[in-house]
């Protein structure tokens, strides 16, 4: 029986909000034992994001929350008090792998900072996932998803050529690069951990990796002192390319990158009769002209359903896709569904709801998925009992002394 | 020289990997991870016309050269390069010596094409059980679209990100930097770690399949959620958040983002008011009055407007630099719309030498480009090598799996390698 690539690894996961939850997430989709640490008197602000079941609020209700929580068991511990720590530092050290996406100092000032928990565990692999890393003049400074798409360029870079910047529309960073970045890095220390028994300190900035992914357009200012602009949706090579409209308001993208392309589109949509007299199946003057081709394309796209041309175009092999909004991707469209990307898992509040399978297939060791989010503190006798190795008398005299807040 | 290479790659966490990669378009980003983390990575190309990034401009100085572009530099550091022709018998033979060396192949050709060429996973672990395939492909290996043509912009459409992206009275515009590419390839980063740990342990690799359009479903927040829950279709937002003292507003010399207003910002609304209240800020009152906690009040247009004419009056001569020090030292989340510049003078990521460099052979520049995406205490990110002129390992690695002098010359001749 599979129990995914990462079975056997354990994890205190002391994240919370977006992007150290769904770096979590994924070690624990894959079969990591992932144990969240959460405070009731300082709730991961997701339990009371929306959305909600029924549009009730309630701390186990967030559809939010759960998605990034899954395959995780949850424990409450009042890290403030000295015992709740005690007990932190137990998990530490029954656990290979610790994470946190708090500012820096967060976790030394609950006494579960690198140096302490790692001085008798020195194969233990530690990630503190800060806005702008442990050290540093703004390593202080607040974030969040949007603040970080501001300072590595990609808030500037997206957007009309002739407008404001306006962005991506999601907290990007939190939601791919900042997780995924995470999750390499812990999986390349377990790689060094197992050739030399050594563990480390992982210092990530939030705002760094998606820098990272803007370095071609920074580079074109390190190198030739261009300083990137706007493109809308121009690429170097591909005209016409754009999201021009359909019937009923919705949108079509096509990226013509060839010259056989053109032509299909071409006898498609009949664009030579909109079009001044030019010779068109050519690279160079389809690029030199992209406005008239965007208007010509625009006037013929507006006439036609998105996705039927989307797969009259695809017939011809015209790279070109109908932009799809989420009740078509969760309850239409084919190719997620042949993946089995939406999964429903069985929540104790909830009931069966909807969560994303990470989009990797694995084809002998798969994610895992088994278990929903967690409910708050759902699994902390099972923990302080089985795990710490604490009796059920302990337990509830803890639980007396407001430990499991 | 070669000690202190020697040096340095034994304390990547990843050296003694090695990585063979077919990359063509979307899969670089993917193996310069795995390179820059001390992985001996070989990005195999075609002869004579190499990969196809390679044609990607910005160039280094603007020469329109397969050894000057921009992408294929940041993309390839780390990496070495052999040229092999694979539509030829002989270039596959030695790709499947290759093969019985190798712990992972990284490919993003189109489903079916190395099985035509008698390399599928299927073929490839016959000769050696261990090793990882790692493909990142538009939609996947098998499926309804398995076969659809794309680019980026479609698979931002078809992973319904490009519908929620720019304007809402204008048609939506793209992430910048092929960012579903990126995902692509951050995820099958992380695939192709997850199967190599696993064979470590069980002696056994494993084909890790990537969809392009499933990664970007990822980037689309708490969309999905909201349908089933509340039966919200999200739709775009231009560039300003739902609630007053959120968005993008201009200043002296660009934009800010702040975000102090609405949800988890209210709580940074009393620092906003009191920093406008210290420094006569016309207006500042008002934005104490009470109904600034209705959140009612805080989504209307009256209030969202009321907002920005008072902080645009007030940031419309300050520079960026001042206003996210103003804001910061009194902890309201306010940071600059940075471009290239800005970036490049962003005192953090200075002060965390985030930027490195390293000599471009062909042109004599050194090259500054963003180095640690991450730091590891005990195994520190390095920038081992500039990006591999097309060819320039071949007579390392083939040499290597015994291939002799004479044999090269003729492989040569023939154009195959």
């Amino acid at each position: 029986m599979n129990k995914g690539p990462l079975a056997g690894l354990r994890v205190a996961d002391f994240t919370w909000i977006g992007a150290g939850s769904y770096t979590t997430k994924i070690l624990a989709d894959f079969g990591a034992e992932v144990i969240k640490v959460e405070t009731m008197t300082h709730l991961d602000p997701l339990r009371n994001t929306a959305p909600f079941l029924d549009g009730k609020p309630g701390v186990n209700r967030s559809g939010y929350f759960a998605d990034r929580n899954s395959s995780k068991r949850s424990m409450v511990l009042d890290l403030k008090m000295e015992q709740a720590q005690e007990i932190a530092r137990a998990l530490i050290a029954k656990s290979d792998i610790v994470a946190n996406n708090f500012s820096p100092g967060t976790m030394e000032k609950l006494g579960l900072g690198y140096d302490r928990v790692s001085a008798d565990h020195q194969d233990l692999i530690y990630l503190s996932m800060s806005m702008q890393g442990a050290e540093g003049p703004h390593s202080r400074y607040v974030g969040f998803g949007l603040t970080i798409a501001a300072l590595s360029g990609i808030q500037y870079l997206s957007g009309p050529v002739d407008r404001p910047p306006v962005g991506t529309g999601t907290n990007y960073p939190d939601h791919v690069p900042n997780p995924c970045h995470a999750a390499f890095a812990v999986l390349s220390a377990i790689y060094h951990r197992r050739k030399t028994g050594q563990g480390q300190f992982i210092d990530f900035s939030q705002t760094e990796p998606t820098t990272a992914l803007m370095g071609t357009a920074l580079m074109d200012y390190t190198v030739n002192g261009r300083i990137a602009e706007r493109v809308g949706n121009d690429h170097p090579h591909a005209a016409p390319r754009g999201a021009y409209p359909c019937l009923n308001g919705r949108t079509i993208a096509i990226s013509i990158h060839s010259d056989q392309q053109w032509l299909d589109l071409d006898r498609e949509l009949n664009l030579s009769d909109l079009l001044p007299k030019r010779d068109w199946s050519q690279a160079g003057v389809r690029l030199a002209n992209r406005k008239e081709l965007d208007e010509a394309i625009s006037q013929m796209t507006i006439k036609h359903d998105a996705l039927s041309l989307q797969n009259t175009l695809q017939a011809k092999s015209i790279p070109a896709a109908a932009a799809l909004n989420v009740a078509e991707l969760v309850e239409d469209d084919p190719q997620l569904a042949h993946r089995g990307h939406w999964i429903k898992l069985d929540h104790s509040e909830m009931g069966k709801t909807i969560y994303n399978a990470p989009p990797i297939r694995l084809s002998r060791t798969n994610f895992t998925m088994n278990r929903p989010a967690p409910l708050l503190g759902e699994h902390t006798h099972e923990v302080c009992r089985d795990l710490l190795g604490l009796s059920d008398e302990q337990i509830d005299k803890l639980r007396s002394e407001g430990v499991f807040n | 020289m070669t000690t202190q290479q020697t040096t340095l790659s034994s304390t990547s966490p990843l050296a003694g990997l090695k990585v063979l990669e077919l990359s063509n378009r979307m899969g670089f980003y993917c193996g310069k991870l795995l390179a820059d983390m001390g992985a001996e990575v070989i990005l195999i190309e075609a002869p004579v016309t190499g990969a196809s990034i390679r044609r990607d401009p910005p160039f280094i100085q603007d020469k329109v050269d397969r050894e000057f572009g921009i992408p294929y530099f940041y993309f390839n550091t780390n990496k070495r390069s052999v040229t092999l022709d694979l539509e030829r018998a002989e270039g596959r033979d030695i790709f499947r010596q290759l093969v019985k060396t190798a712990d992972v192949i990284l490919e993003d050709a189109e489903p079916g094409k190395l099985s035509a060429q008698g390399l599928s996973y299927d073929e490839i672990k016959v000769l050696n059980p261990k090793v990882v395939m790692t493909s990142i492909t538009p939609f996947g290996q098998t499926g309804p679209y398995a076969h659809y043509a794309a680019d980026d912009l479609t698979l931002l459409a078809q992973g319904g990100w490009l519908n929620i992206m720019g304007y809402e009275d204008a048609q939506p515009t793209q992430a910048a930097c092929e960012q579903a590419y990126a995902m692509g390839c951050m995820f099958g980063s992380v695939g192709t770690m997850l199967a190599v740990l696993e064979a470590q342990q069980s002696g056994q690799g494993q084909h890790v399949d990537v969809s392009i359009q499933e990664c970007v479903v990822m980037a689309l927040e708490n969309s999905a959620q909201s349908y089933e829950l509340e039966k919200k279709i999200r739709a775009r937002s231009g560039n300003s958040q739902r609630y007053a003292g959120s968005g993008i507003f201009p200043c002296a010399d660009g934009y800010v983002y702040i975000f102090a207003g609405g949800m988890a910002a209210s709580r940074f609304w009393k620092n906003l008011v009191e920093w406008f209240q210290k420094a006569g800020v016309e207006g500042a009152d008002e934005l104490a009055s009470p109904k600034w906690q209705d959140l009612k009040y805080m989504h209307s247009e009256e209030g969202k407007q009321t907002f920005e004419r008072i902080f645009c009056n007030f940031a419309h001569n300050k520079s960026m630099a001042f206003l996210y020090e103003g804001a910061q030292t009194r902890r309201i989340p306010l940071c600059p719309v940075s471009d290239a510049k800005a970036i490049l003078n962003n005192q953090q990521l200075a002060a965390r030498s985030f930027f490195t460099s390293i000599a471009h052979t062909a042109s004599g520049l050194n090259i500054t480009l963003p180095g640690a995406p991450f730091h590891m205490s005990q195994t520190p990110w390095s920038l081992r090598r500039a990006a591999p002129e097309l060819g320039q390992d071949n007579d390392a690695v083939f040499s290597s799996i015994g291939l002799r002098r004479e044999q090269l010359d003729t492989l040569a001749a023939k154009g195959v390698i």
